[in-house]
């Protein structure tokens, strides 16, 4: 294992014991600090949408949402 | 279909900007009035993920409900029992299970998705589903398969997240129970 796997490899580690402190905590604080409210530009900025179909609701994310946000499909 | 899509700062960005953090109680009064009126359903993405632990922050609660005009109905009468403001029109798209509603406009954001990527049928992704503490939650096999379907650059990010956060989850809450996915690649191994 050469030192950038090492490096992933903790950082892995890392994660997956907050992982299990997570589940550890209280139901009510994994709500509390799981849900965070920040305004998406286009996204939020309708009180509803309906989509007849998925992928009705895809190309609208493709050419609607700003780049930035990761509607848009991986390359 | 959208509604409120103006130019420049909107009575809904203010709004939303302004508006209180999801609270663990808003959570359990959606569980709480889905359960009373009977509303057939799983949390599903990253809000369900996150009732179970997964150490993430998601900003809307995501539901895949039945596709039935019965359970539409249900879920319209369990949403308004909350405040939302569900007109005519999304009324009627609800009870007619149109795949993605999108609510905005009530106490907290709820993505409706009747046709998930991903996943075959509403019925085997509740046969998969687990109760946490009250809140009907989708398989994390189903979750991670949704995901992985959507083929979304956001999603793809989160997917090794979540192959980690499962393989935790199940030490922790050991189940028989597989994804279609899964048991699709057992046959394929027996074949």
């Amino acid at each position: 294992m050469n030192s950038i796997e090492a490096v992933e490899e903790k950082s892995w580690q890392e994660f997956r014991e907050q992982c299990r402190r997570q589940m550890n905590r209280p139901l009510a604080q994994r709500i509390k600090y799981g849900f965070c409210r920040m305004h998406k530009p286009v996204l939020d900025d309708a009180e509803w949408r309906i989509f007849e179909t998925m992928a009705e609701y895809r190309e609208w994310c493709a050419a609607k949402l700003p780049e930035y946000l990761g509607f848009k499909p991986a390359r | 279909m959208v509604r409120g899509e103006v130019a420049g700062i909107s009575w809904i960005q203010t709004r939303a900007m302004n508006r209180p953090q999801f609270q663990p109680e808003q959570a359990k009064a959606i569980a709480g009035a889905f359960a009373e009126e009977k509303v057939d359903y799983v949390f599903i993405g990253k809000s369900a993920a996150v009732l179970m632990g997964f150490p993430a922050i998601t900003q809307d609660v995501d539901v895949f409900p039945k596709k039935s005009p019965e359970n539409g109905a249900r879920i319209v009468a369990a949403l308004r029992r909350i405040g939302f403001d569900i007109g005519r029109e999304m009324e009627d798209a609800i009870i007619r299970g149109k795949d993605f509603v999108q609510i905005k406009n009530g106490p907290f954001d709820v993505d409706l998705i009747f046709a998930p990527d991903g996943i075959e049928s509403f019925d085997a992704a509740k046969a998969r589903s687990l109760n946490v503490e009250g809140f009907q939650v989708a398989n994390l096999r189903d979750i991670i398969a949704s995901k992985r379907a959507s083929g979304r650059e956001k999603d793809m990010i989160d997917l090794p997240l979540l192959e980690r956060f499962r393989e935790e989850y199940e030490k922790q809450n050991p189940s028989p129970l597989k994804s279609a996915a899964d048991i699709a690649a057992k046959r394929k191994k027996v074949k």
